[in-house]
């Protein structure tokens, strides 16, 4: 049909599920650890910012003296 | 096709609620099945056949 | 338009833009949802022409299992949009209710990865962000493998990283997400509880990934 693309063999990706379960549960255990350290890491760039905006804040106020 | 018998002269066509939708995936995952067997079937008469 | 029919066609969901299409649950008018260069493209092709004219929810089903086998937004030098896109786009125009995609996302999610996978687009595309969290995050355990299509050509991907995208990306599949606000802002606001991961405890985890990479140095 001529909404159906041509599969190029060279070009396409084998999207078979549960042909090695174990590996499929392990890569995708890559995946998940990969995503939570991300969001740890954003937390903790989100909170060490917070924190120099205080020490910024604390230097200014003792100048001011 | 099919679909175009469910649209009267309006221009309009049924809306479906949950358990129709729910009927549908029913319905498509019996004939994938279906279409699955009769794949492996074939297959095998093939194979006989080659066998012979 | 009566309550229980849709239009077979787009034209009043594109003509009355802004005056008569209800607003998706996030306030979004989703005749607009999608670019319009990308809209026209979608209504200019063969697929949206053939497949999609006089559908409803029952019928997004097979068009699904029958004509998506790729997840993308336009593809090619003619910048083609695919099935999935043309398909979301019908979504945006059925605006179908939470009942309904619940039967996509859970009992038909199960069964057929691409349509967990266009329904959690949708999801992404029209509901709050709290229950765009709550809906796509299950989902970031679906293991299974998807097909890509892109500029880039063909490549894999699988259910989580893709629900992950639509999370954490601006834009995915030829189509800007509107900006949520971060979870851990509904987390302050006690919208919504921490997210826990199916692996337990993070500090265990990394432990254990130390562990392993220490390992690998002996």
């Amino acid at each position: 049909k001529h909404w159906d693309d041509v599969v190029d063999e060279e070009d396409d990706v084998d999207t078979e599920d549960d042909v090695d379960p174990e590996a499929e549960y392990a890569a995708w255990k890559v995946r998940e650890i990969k995503r939570i350290k991300r969001e740890r890491e954003a937390i903790e760039a989100r909170e060490k910012e917070r924190e120099e905006v205080e020490r910024r804040r604390n230097l200014t106020e003792e100048e001011r003296k | 096709m099919q679909h175009l018998r469910a649209i009267g002269e309006t221009g309009e066509v049924r809306k479906a609620r949950a358990e129709e939708v729910h009927q549908r995936i029913v319905d498509a995952w019996e004939r994938l099945q279906e279409q699955k067997r009769a794949a492996t079937t074939t297959l095998k008469e093939r194979l006989e056949i080659r066998e012979d | 338009m009566g309550s229980d029919t849709h239009r077979a066609d787009e034209r009043r969901f594109l003509d009355e833009r802004g005056s008569n299409v209800s607003l998706a649950p996030n306030g979004l008018n989703p005749a607009t949802i999608m670019e319009k260069a990308v809209r026209e493209r979608i209504v200019d092709s063969y697929f949206w022409k053939e497949q999609c004219f006089g559908v409803n929810e029952a019928d997004v089903v097979d068009r699904v299992v029958d004509h998506v086998s790729f997840i993308g937004g336009t593809h090619g030098v003619s910048q083609k949009p695919t099935p999935f896109l043309c398909l979301a786009f019908k979504l945006l125009q059925l605006a179908p209710g939470d009942d309904v995609l619940a039967e996509y996302l859970s009992f038909g999610g199960d069964k057929f990865k691409y349509l967990r996978a266009l329904a959690c687009f949708y999801v992404r595309l029209t509901r709050r962000a709290e229950d765009v969290y709550r809906t796509l995050e299950p989902f970031l355990e679906d293991k299974r493998k998807l097909r890509r299509k892109g500029r880039a050509g063909t490549s894999l991907t699988f259910v989580d990283q893709f629900v992950d995208d639509l999370l954490t990306k601006d834009r995915v599949c030829a189509t800007s997400l509107w900006q949520m606000p971060k979870r851990e802002l509904l987390e302050d606001l006690d919208v919504l509880e921490p997210r826990v991961s199916p692996l337990g405890d993070i500090e265990d985890l990394l432990g254990e990934d130390e562990d392993e990479e220490a390992d690998d140095g002996n």
